[in-house]
């Protein structure tokens, strides 16, 4: 056999080998998985939307938090005011947790003023109620009177808002959020203190689902 | 020799052709459900609870499918293989056709609202209608009549204005009469009935989705309470959404796809037989050059072979064909509803009928029924 046809014997046979090796179909993404990693709340995760996610939580909370505890009716109260939550007010298009916001602000608030404020667990009242009664019907002891009213009443009222604002395009889709608190005197409503952020985020999804 | 390097090429040819595989069919179980097919078996699942009265374990599915499709999918793996030649469409991550994810989000807006959560619930029916805005056609995109309605009628519950939202879906009802808004109904019924569209691939090598039309015994239905009767027309129909969509990006991609297969093929049969010819019947330097034509033949061959231009057909197969709603008000204590079906000359279909014990208590929440021709748990 001459060494040109020996050559292109060997060519055939490799471009044999090379396409059946190609075909196999391995390139399983990540096949073993990824182990779970703990982050920051406030750090990106690999998941992402427009939509609230947690580092915008975060944010927003701890700018709430900061202007709260610079609010003159609770910087320079004699006494602790005492605060009740009422529920944020969603009016974007994400549906969302609302209890996060307030909960993760009077824990701030906890951690960085302690006894500045006090919270009232209005949304436990039903529980209260009910155990008050059974001290009032001897049913359970009792270290104090439980005839006299003892439930505080609200010094202030914090509630929420987000709103949202999309545009979808061919170009892709962007949503704004304005994410506003207020800290309300239920004895006259003015309203003390108010505080907002606003977050806008924008992507294009890829072409396979458009 | 001439043997020797006519059957390299042949078996070349022949294997390259055998390697295009065919993807296998999913099991049917979900415990064997690929993670691609995750979202399409939460979506199953969560109608199903839905239907059933398993209302924890339905906001449970339909919530992991609803955090998979509600992100961003960039620089996505799997979807950049499907667009490729070589990987079919169904590579991807199924996250449904418009319509599908639109109805993911729409039973999610009910659950939430029967929790008591108006705002979340019209959040819900927002990404909903916004699933629904990038239709080819203007006149179609976020064209759903409930949608809006129901936006509408959150914001009244909300003691904010429902009246634009109101507007939109009286001008998208096309001569249905939509009932005003009574913000003292405190019973919401969400009604569905019959079989959603079906998806096929259709074209020379199945590149192109089709929708079969979904079908219904049940043309509408009424609500009976006391000696009230509240109709239940079918404000949505997912087969017209399905179809009035348009266009899609990847078909345009499939198309190319299914061009790309077409002339590679087409080149391989060429290459092929000159170049059998040419070694067979030729000598010296025409005999290597029929050799060459041969392989470049046979791998163009394999290329076609190997190229996948078959659209996506996975669907959601247990969504309704038509959606309905109606709301009222009910003094507190015990009440039976009845949901009557009916055919499109309104007759009666009894053995759809559905009995609602209904509990009102006192206080502002709204009660909220879920209601389908399919429900099993009335």
């Amino acid at each position: 056999m001459c060494a040109r046809s020996k050559l292109i014997s060997s060519l055939s046979l490799g471009l044999t080998a090379v396409v059946i090796a190609g075909c196999a179909s391995s390139g399983v993404d990540r096949p073993n998985g990824i182990g779970a990693v703990e982050m920051r709340p406030d750090d990106k995760g690999f998941v992402q939307g427009t939509g609230i996610e947690s580092q915008d939580i975060i944010a927003v909370t701890d700018k709430m938090a900061r202007g709260l505890l610079a609010v003159p009716e609770i910087a320079n109260a004699q006494k602790a005011p005492r605060i009740v939550l009422l529920p944020v007010k969603n009016d974007t298009r994400f549906p969302f947790n609302k209890d996060i916001f307030l909960d993760e602000i009077m824990a701030l608030l906890n951690e960085r003023a302690a006894g500045k404020v006090r919270f009232l667990a209005r949304d436990r009242i039903t529980e209260l109620e009910k155990e008050r009664d059974l001290k009032r019907t001897g049913q359970v002891t009792s270290t104090t009177d439980p005839n006299i009213q003892q439930f505080k009443g609200a010094d202030f009222m914090l509630t929420g808002k987000l709103v949202g604002q999309t545009t979808k395009t061919s170009a892709g889709t962007s949503d704004y959020v304005l994410y506003s608190f207020e800290l309300i005197d239920p004895n006259t409503s003015e309203v003390i203190w108010n505080g907002s952020h606003r977050i806008k985020k924008q992507g294009q999804t890829d072409a396979a689902y458009r | 020799m001439k043997l020797f390097l006519l059957s390299v090429v042949v078996c070349a040819s022949a294997l390259l052709v055998g390697c295009a595989t065919t993807e296998p069919a999913s099991s049917g179980t979900a415990n064997a459900v690929p993670t691609k097919d995750l979202v399409l078996w939460e979506y199953r699942d969560g109608v199903s609870h839905l239907r059933a009265g398993r209302f924890a374990e339905a906001k449970r599915t339909l919530d992991e499918a609803i955090t998979t499709i509600s992100g961003i999918r960039a620089n996505d793996k799997s979807a950049k293989q499907a667009r490729g030649y070589f990987h079919k469409e169904s590579k991807k991550t199924f996250l449904g056709e418009p319509y599908e994810r639109v109805m993911a989000y729409y039973y999610r807006g009910i659950l939430y609202w029967m929790d008591g959560e108006p705002d979340n619930a019209r959040a819900c029916f927002r990404s909903a209608q916004l699933e629904d805005s990038d239709a080819e056609e203007h006149t179609f995109k976020s064209d759903y009549v409930l949608l809006d309605y129901l936006d509408g009628l959150a914001s009244l519950k909300l003691r904010q204005d429902g009246s634009d939202a109101y507007k939109r879906a009286c001008d998208l009802a096309k001569g249905l009469k939509l009932p005003a808004y009574d913000a003292q109904a405190n019973v919401l019924m969400f009604v569905e009935f019959g079989n959603g569209p079906e998806k096929y691939a259709a074209g020379e090598y199945g590149e192109e989705l089709r929708f079969r039309d979904g079908h219904s015994l049940v043309r509408s239905a009424v609500v009976k309470v006391d000696r009230d009767e509240f109709p239940t027309p079918p404000y949505d129909d997912l087969t017209f959404q399905a179809r009035t969509r348009g266009g899609r990006v990847m078909d345009h991609i499939l198309a190319n796809k299914a061009v790309f297969k077409t002339s590679t093929d087409v080149a391989g049969n060429v290459g092929l037989i000159s170049g059998l010819v040419l070694a067979t019947e030729g000598s010296g330097d025409a005999r290597n050059a029929g050799i060459g034509l041969a392989l470049a033949g046979a791998l163009s061959k394999g290329i076609s072979a190997l190229t996948t231009p078959q659209a996506d057909t996975r669907y959601w197969d247990n969504l309704p064909q038509f959606l309905s709603f109606t709301a009222f008000k009910l003094p507190p204590g015990d009440h039976e509803v009845k949901v009557e079906f009916e055919d499109a000359s309104g007759r009666l279909l009894p053995q759809y009928t559905r009995r609602v014990n209904l509990h009102i208590p006192v206080g502002a929440r709204d009660s909220v029924v879920f209601v389908s021709d399919k429900s099993t748990n009335f």
